[in-house]
Order: C-alpha cells, then sequence, then structure tokens
C-alpha cells in the first residue's frame, strides 16, 4: 500500500501578535501541515482543530514514522476528510510544544524559554493565530471547521469569530463551557504539575523537567477518556507483575497501563504547555465571548458576524459512554445554535469507549460526516 | 402501506403553509421533510433515533437531531415551531399522551396520523383466525414488534376530546384507496386517518 508522507511545516511571523488578554506576543511560529490540493478558486479547504495533547500531525505519516497522525483514520483519500475532494489543514495550538509558540519557545526579549513569562491565552487567541496563518496561505474560505474536546470549542469559537469564512462546523463530544467538575479534573493535574519540585515555577528548560507531576496530569486526564465499563474489560483486576504484589510498585494492569501512558506523555509534552492550555479550555465560554462586551475588539467581533450564521450548517457528534463531555453537553450546543439559526444536527453515537471514543470510534463518525459534507 | 405514506405525505404538503417551522418526529430517511422543502420552503428538523436514517437524512441535507422521542422533547423551546408532525410513528411511541402533549407544547399545530384498529377487515382476521395477526401488527411477532399501540379511531377521538385538543382538519382513508373528510361508519370503514389538531 503506499504510505502518504507530509512534515510539519512553520511559518514565521516577525508582527506582534496582540492576545485578549491585551497582552502581546512579539512574534510567532506557526506549526501546521496540510494534506490534499487546495482547489484553484480556493473553495475546498478545511480546518481541523486538535484536543489538548494533540498536535499539528493529524494525519499521513512523518518520514521514518511506525504511527501516522492522531487522526488518520478520518483524514485521507476516499476518508470522512476525503483529501482527494478537500485541502485539509490542521495547526498546533498555541501554547503548544509542537512547533507552535509556547511558553517552551524563546522569549526573543531574554533569550531563554518563556516559561510563566508567557502571557495567558484564550481559545479565541488560538483560533486568531489560525487565521493568521490562513490569511498566509490565502484561503478565505472554509468548507468546514472539525474538532474534538477542545478542538470542539475551537471548532465552535472560530465559526463564531470569523463566520463570514466558514460554511459550517463539525464539533464533536465538546462544550459551550467545562462544567465544575471539567474544571475540577484539571486542577488536580494542574496542582500535581506544581506540586513537583522540578516544576521550580515553570524554570526547568535547563534541567529534568517536572516528569512526575506531569505523568500524574497525564493519568487523571486517562482516568476520565475511558468509561467504567471499558477500563473493566480492558483491565479489571488482572495483574502484570512476575513479582509477589508490593505497595511501592504497581501490579494491577491499570496501573501499568498509567504508568506507561504517563512517561509515553511526558517524553512528548511540556509541562507548562500543560497549565497554559487547560487553563485556556478552563476559561472557555462561548455564549459570553460571543455576546459579551468583550466582542468589540478586531474583524469578526461586530455584532453583524451573529447575522452571517444564520442558515449555515452544524453537526454536533457525542458519544453515549462519555462521561467527561456527556452528551447533554452536546445538546445544550445544538439548543444554542439552533436558536441563531444554524440548522444543526445532533447525533449520539453509541460507543462504549468513553471520551475516548472521537479518536477510536472513527467509523461511525466518518459516515455522519461524509453524509454531512456531502450535502454542503 | 407504502402508497397511504406517499398519500399521508401528499395531503401533510398540501395543509403546510409555505415557509413554516416544521418538526417531523420519526423522520425516517427524511422523505417528508425533503418534499416540504422543496414544495413549501419549509425550515424543517427531524427527530429521528435511528443511526442509518440519521445518516440518510444528513445525505439529503436535512437537519436532523438523534433522540428517542418518548424522553420528550425538552431541547426544544415553548411554540418554536409553526407545525410538529407524527407521521405512522404513533403505533411505536410508548407514551403517547406526552408525546402528543410535547408536540403542542413546542409547535402551534401537530399533525398526526393513525391506523385505526377497529377497521372492519382487523375486527373480522381477529374474530376468524383468533389472532393478532402479522398483517396488523405490521412488523414482527407479538413479542418483538415495534408497533405496541392498538387504537381505534374512536378512542383516539375521545382521547382528543380529553386532552383538551381540536381537530382542525381531518382526512380518512377508505379501502379502495378512496379518501374522505367525512366517512360514514368510520369506525368500521376507516383504515388509516391523519389529523391537523391544535389547542382548544
Amino acid at each position: 500500500m503506499h504510505v502518504h508522507l507530509v512534515e510539519t511545516h512553520i511559518l514565521h511571523s516577525d508582527r506582534p501578535f496582540k492576545l485578549e488578554s491585551g497582552d502581546t506576543l512579539p512574534c510567532l511560529d506557526i506549526a501546521y501541515e496540510t494534506y490534499g490540493n487546495l482547489s484553484p478558486k480556493g473553495d475546498n479547504a478545511i480546518l481541523i482543530e486538535h484536543a489538548l495533547s494533540g498536535d499539528a500531525h493529524a494525519a499521513f505519516y512523518h518520514a521514518g514514522d511506525k504511527k501516522p497522525g492522531w487522526w488518520d483514520p478520518m483524514i485521507g483519500p476516499g476518508k470522512a476528510f476525503d483529501t482527494n475532494k478537500y485541502f485539509v489543514i490542521c495547526t498546533n495550538v498555541l501554547g503548544g510544544c509542537k512547533g507552535t509558540t509556547g511558553p517552551a519557545s524563546l522569549n526573543p526579549a531574554t533569550g531563554i524559554p518563556y516559561g510563566l513569562a508567557f502571557p495567558p491565552i484564550s481559545i479565541r487567541d488560538m483560533v486568531d493565530v489560525q487565521r493568521t496563518l490562513l490569511t498566509q496561505l490565502g484561503i478565505d474560505k472554509l468548507q468546514t471547521i472539525a474538532g474534538g474536546s477542545m478542538g470542539g470549542m475551537q471548532t465552535l469559537q472560530f465559526f463564531c469569530d470569523y463566520s463570514r469564512m466558514a460554511a459550517s462546523f463539525i464539533c464533536i463530544a465538546s462544550a459551550l463551557k467545562h462544567s465544575a467538575q471539567q474544571i475540577a479534573f484539571h486542577e488536580v493535574g494542574r496542582r500535581a504539575i506544581m506540586a513537583d519540585p522540578r516544576w521550580n515555577e515553570g524554570r526547568y528548560y535547563n534541567d529534568i523537567p517536572p516528569e512526575a507531576g506531569l505523568s500524574v496530569a497525564r493519568m487523571i486526564g486517562h482516568i476520565t477518556y475511558l468509561s467504567e465499563k471499558l477500563m473493566q474489560e480492558k483491565f479489571g483486576r488482572a495483574r502484570k507483575t512476575r513479582h509477589a504484589p508490593n505497595i511501592f510498585r504497581p501490579s494491577f494492569e491499570i496501573e501499568h497501563y498509567l504508568d506507561y501512558q504517563g512517561i509515553a506523555f511526558v517524553r512528548r509534552f511540556d509541562a507548562n504547555s500543560y497549565l497554559y492550555i487547560t487553563n485556556a479550555i478552563d476559561n472557555f465560554d462561548l455564549i459570553t465571548s460571543v455576546s459579551g462586551t468583550g466582542r468589540t475588539r478586531g474583524e469578526g467581533r461586530a455584532r453583524g458576524e451573529i447575522e452571517e450564521m444564520r442558515s449555515k450548517k452544524g453537526l454536533v457528534i457525542t458519544f453515549t459512554s462519555d462521561w467527561l463531555y456527556p452528551p447533554s453537553q452536546g445538546r445544550e450546543i445544538v439548543k444554542f445554535f439552533s436558536a441563531l439559526n444554524v440548522r444543526t444536527s445532533y447525533t449520539e453515537i453509541a460507543s462504549e469507549h468513553g471520551h475516548d471514543s472521537f479518536l477510536t470510534n472513527t467509523s461511525t463518525q466518518s459516515e455522519l460526516i461524509k453524509g454531512f459534507l456531502d450535502s454542503l | 402501506m407504502n402508497t397511504i405514506i406517499a398519500q399521508n405525505n401528499a395531503i401533510i404538503t398540501e395543509w403546510i403553509t409555505p415557509g413554516s417551522r416544521v418538526l417531523d418526529l420519526g423522520c425516517g430517511d427524511g422523505t417528508l421533510l425533503s418534499n416540504l422543502i422543496k414544495h413549501k420552503q419549509v425550515h424543517g428538523i427531524g427527530v429521528e433515533i435511528a443511526e442509518e436514517k440519521i445518516i440518510a437524512c444528513l445525505k439529503k441535507g436535512i437537519s436532523v437531531y438523534q433522540a428517542d422521542i418518548d424522553q420528550g422533547l425538552s431541547n426544544f423551546d415553548d411554540l418554536n415551531f409553526d407545525y410538529v408532525i407524527l407521521n405512522a410513528t404513533l403505533q411505536v411511541i410508548h407514551k403517547p399522551y406526552k408525546v402528543i402533549e410535547e408536540m403542542l407544547r413546542v409547535g402551534r399545530f401537530a399533525i398526526i396520523s393513525i391506523s385505526n384498529f377497529g377497521y372492519i377487515s382487523n375486527r373480522l382476521r381477529v374474530l376468524c383466525t383468533g389472532r393478532v395477526s402479522d398483517h396488523i401488527r405490521l412488523t414482527g411477532g407479538w413479542h418483538d414488534t415495534p408497533v405496541i399501540r392498538f387504537v381505534s379511531l374512536e378512542e383516539f377521538s375521545s382521547s382528543l376530546e380529553t386532552m383538551g385538543i381540536a381537530v382542525m382538519d381531518a382526512r380518512f382513508f377508505l379501502p379502495l384507496g378512496r379518501i374522505t373528510k367525512h366517512p360514514l361508519f368510520k369506525d368500521l370503514l376507516v383504515k388509516e386517518a391523519l389529523f391537523k389538531l391544535r389547542r382548544n
């Protein structure tokens, strides 16, 4: 079989970038990948938004890699986001650590990594960065914007802020805003990082990073991404170790699994990015952001944009076993957009994979998304 | 059965005012809604529970909401629609009174089709064979058919009265494909009926 190769590109911008907080980043790197070809009219682009721990590598293979991008079953020739038809773009989010400017990037003012000197960021800042990239690529029309979890939040924010650009949105396993429980899980993760002495107020870039703290944060995350049923079926009370059970060493399969996930994560993720991005997610509140007084700055914030949404189309997908972003939050999204006269469809996929379903249950999602995109 | 659905769809299309907001409960593959969008320029949403039918609706470009109608229409605001349709669906509803109440909460008018269990050939069939045949159930055996509501025209009419619901218009399907507004011996001779309803 032919393997599709792809590389992550970096767009560097020396123009100061103003954030929602009022702070300014003096310059910006934006990491992105593209799949398929832009049509001569430039009207076949789709923007894919990644979740908390994702990156710009959504599909295809990097040279020499054994694993493809994080949403490869969904993006490619003949797949849901068919690269024979569409030009698919994915960027690493602002504040991330996979090529786009974030707390681990060098602060031009000091010559050392930003660390906690990095300004607070919002979901709106993330989509503004994507807008900057699209402008550079000469794209001013999107067939759709799609993403799951935090990617769903960016999807909705982009659709509202730049509704003139997008014909539709596909929001998967996401919410208009975080509930107390969702914030609580994030806060435990952040506390685990900050309680690790190696975190050192965010100054660890010349030293060993706060691996223990970050891996605990990831372990908590993984518990919330799986359903109770799946976890029981997959691990139950099975033990892995050949040694006698020891309370100071993991022995249950589930302990090893979480341990492995934690360790794998610290190799690829920056602890400060985790703090900044989870903070952006917790502060996200779409209704306030599109109707509040803060909607005065810049393009796309004028009241008139709401009118632009009328008769456009939305697809909201949830999963029955997702208790982190439950179907009730998906129904809230539908209610909000229906009231704005967006023709919003809602589906609740029967799946036992919990929140992770948006990454693992790709067959039903593909059918729904294909049908939705065909009718645009 | 299919010809009755086609006739129902034609009458419903005739009843609905152009440009209305329409909610179709149990919309199936979206055939009725696409008719209404095409001929009456309605703003329509379907409610459907089956995944493959949801996909069929999306392919037609129809907005669809996956839900179990029996769970209520709580995600829809009061009087959000002009018409709420329950076409060839009442027979599978567990809580018909609740669903009908909900229809007239979210919509100004309800359109409901029923199959008359008191129709003479149903009576004779039960009398002669002693069985509720597959023909009456439409699909499946007694233990697994989704068709759980057998209502006669007379019972349905008195239910509407009890609920304080007025019939604005009705069409009755007689044998040999005849349709009338004013049938004789309707409890015996009507196979199917279609009602346009509103609150008293």
